[in-house]
């Protein structure tokens, strides 16, 4: 079933987006919400290589982490000198001025997007390839995640969210840890872009808009944030969802406001009587 | 005798007509989706078209089905989204086995475009109008004008008939609003007009005062806005401005919620459309009798009008398929939609599907005056 595995590629795109966006804000504390302009860059960079230079489709990837980690870096340099809701406020500026850029540029399309990306894989297997390709980066994500925050550098990141001064006054260097978790969160959303690019073929200002920002910070809260598997089982809440109503057989106007109401409920339910997430403990960062 | 056998045959007709579409209801369905918008802030058009399409289904499905079985439909909701339209068409063509999908919305369009292509199932546009959909792929046809259709005609008959020579163009920042708007452009241009201001918004905008001031800077005789459901809010701030100009819009702009919130505002309007109205065919008369029945008139007549048409293409297609005892594939479709070629449909009239992924049809210019829409002229 080529449907399901289109899903799961999509579920496992949001993995590592979620993932990425855990590590930044679940672990590190950073209040960002520009996640999804760093997912457009690495889909635009991909894209973009892909149906002008016919690259392979890794050093499309590749070029598409790096532009997102430059550009990381660039943000994370001028702006992670403030934190809270400046940082919050300057990471929208980001994410709203790039995403204007990209829709008022020739070259990326404008808001008609790119339409003609290349195909990589094709034939009936080239769902289920993308599947195991997804979920293996997916994977990788994960226990790169895993493996940052287990160790001593882990541990610091986590103090340095709970009390940065203390963190400071112990001798850490806080900006090189912050640049550090904003690149390879940034990188990874990046990484999703380029997959995104390659399996959908198709891209546009208006898939990388604000609003994912909501989804991406959604699926974090609703799994446990700072939490390894959080972000791993929001998404797949989150994204199953939606596809679950379809099966219903409601009527067409009755599916988007229902999806809209349990997309709301779950978040409210869930800011109630669960706020540290499905997985989470009631210390974020402590569940491991 | 005859009067008996007459009389039979009058009694008999109902019942078989009736026994025909019972049977029709029996067999298996012949299946096609539709990706529309039935939330968001298209969903007023889109919501029109899926309850059209409803409408074409059952008077089909009336009649004995598409060769003695019933046409189906399946709507998945987009928002206009092309992340949604993905998922959605996935799930057609995937779990429901749809062998053809309806579309509109040019990003919609788009994005659903490679996996048409990469499935081979036939995707049909029916009412967007991006000049970019006759280069989206093998599969993917329209059965709606595209823009340089309406908006050749209507940039030729301001320059050549109304004879304005200086044209401010403000239009909305999407596909629709850059194709249509770079069009208008480039004929108004070369039939020797002037293009004093050409300006984009944002589609979330709300005010629009600076461009139509930038706009007002230039002096132009002729406004011509490219836009969506923002149409009316953009005219009513620039009558607000003082600007007393000429305005022309294209198909969008035929509607007649735009003249209830315009008011005197809209007197003067030029806007096209590409579908004949019920005073020029009859058939349009049924559709807004059926339309009578939900209790408030349509959003965006023609548009319904080729939602209509596109269902009857629909079911010639399964009709060609099953005639020609073929399985019921896109490549059949495809190969049915090239086949048959010239379609004789009930509300829009007869459409010619090129190999270039176009059609052609006659553009109706309508002029508002004293709050009603009335033909300006016809260019065929």
């Amino acid at each position: 079933m080529d449907y399901l595995a289109s899903a799961g590629v999509l579920i496992g795109i949001y993995i590592i987006l979620a993932a990425g966006y855990n590590l930044i804000i679940g672990y590190g504390g950073l209040n960002t919400i520009a996640h999804p302009i760093f997912f457009a860059l690495g889909a635009y960079t991909t894209a973009l290589l892909a149906i002008g230079t016919g690259l392979p489709p890794v050093i499309c990837i590749a070029a598409g982490i790096g532009v997102a980690v430059i550009a990381s870096v660039f943000l994370a340099v001028t702006t992670l000198r403030i934190s809270g809701d400046y940082l919050l406020i300057a990471s929208l500026g980001f994410q709203l001025g790039l995403l204007q850029a990209i829709n008022n540029l020739d070259f990326t399309g404008g808001p008609s997007g790119l339409s003609n990306i290349p195909v990589t894989l094709s034939g009936p297997a080239r769902g289920w390839l993308y599947l195991m390709i997804t979920a293996a980066l997916a994977l990788l994500v994960i226990w790169l995640v895993h493996r940052g925050m287990s160790g001593p550098f882990g541990r610091a990141v986590r103090a340095m969210r709970d009390d940065d001064v203390a963190c400071a006054a112990l001798g850490r260097g806080l900006f090189t840890m912050k640049v550090v978790i904003f690149a390879f969160g940034c990188g990874t959303a990046g990484l999703a872009g380029g997959m995104y690019a390659y399996y959908f073929q198709y891209i546009s200002p208006e898939q990388f808009n604000v609003a994912q920002s909501a989804t991406i910070l959604t699926m974090v809260v609703l799994g446990g944030i700072g939490t390894i598997w959080g972000p791993v089982l929001g998404a797949f809440v989150l994204v199953a969802l939606p596809q679950v109503i379809t099966f219903l057989q409601l009527p067409s106007s009755l599916v988007g406001p229902l999806q809209g109401l349990i997309f709301t409920s779950l978040v409210i339910l869930f800011l109630f009587l669960r706020p540290h997430g499905l997985v989470g403990t009631r210390t974020p960062g402590a569940a491991h | 005798m005859i009067e008996q056998l007459t009389r039979r045959l009058v009694l008999s007709a109902p019942a078989a007509l009736w026994a025909g579409a019972a049977f029709a209801q029996q067999k298996e369905p012949f299946r096609f989706g539709a990706l529309m918008p039935t939330t968001g802030p298209e969903a007023g058009y889109g919501l029109d078209f899926v309850k059209t399409y409803e409408m074409a289904v059952k008077d089909i499905n009336d009649k004995g089905g598409v060769a003695g079985r019933p046409l189906e439909m399946i709507v998945l909701d987009t928002q206009a989204k092309p992340e949604l339209a993905i998922s959605g068409a996935n799930k057609l063509i995937d779990v429901d086995k749809v062998a053809v999908v309806i579309t509109a919305w040019s990003s919609v369009v788009k994005a659903v475009a490679p996996i048409a292509n990469r499935t081979s199932v036939l995707e049909l546009n029916m009412g967007a109008n991006s000049p970019d959909i006759a280069h989206l792929g093998d599969y993917v046809y329209t059965v709606f004008p595209l823009a340089e259709v309406d908006v050749t005609a209507l940039a030729k008959y301001t320059r050549e008939k109304l004879g304005k020579s200086r044209a401010a163009v403000l239009y909305i920042n999407n596909d629709t609003g850059i194709g249509g708007a770079k069009i208008y452009r480039d004929v108004f241009t070369a039939a020797g007009g002037q293009i004093v201001a050409f300006e984009a918004y944002d589609p979330k905008a709300t005010d629009f005062t600076g461009v139509l001031l930038k706009a007002r800077v230039g002096n132009p005789d002729v406004v011509h806005i490219h836009g969506l459901s923002e149409l009316p809010q953009v005219i009513a701030q620039m009558r607000q401005l003082g600007m007393p100009q000429q305005i022309t819009s294209y198909s969008a702009g035929y509607n007649p919620k735009l003249l209830a919130q315009l008011g005197a505002a809209a007197e003067g309007l030029i806007v096209t459309s590409l579908a004949p109205t019920a005073g020029t065919n009859p058939n349009v008369a049924k559709l807004l009798d059926l339309w009578k029945q939900v209790g408030r008139a349509p959003n965006g007549l023609p548009y319904l009008q080729y939602a209509w048409d596109s269902t009857v293409v629909v079911a010639d297609l399964f009709a060609w398929v099953d005639k020609n005892k073929l399985p019921v594939t896109g490549e059949n479709m495809r190969k049915a939609l090239l086949e048959i070629k010239t379609f004789d449909l009930p509300m829009t009239g007869k459409l010619v599907v090129t190999n270039d992924h176009r059609v052609d049809k006659p553009v109706y210019l309508y002029v508002v005056k004293n709050g009603q829409f009335t033909l300006l002229d016809t260019i065929a």
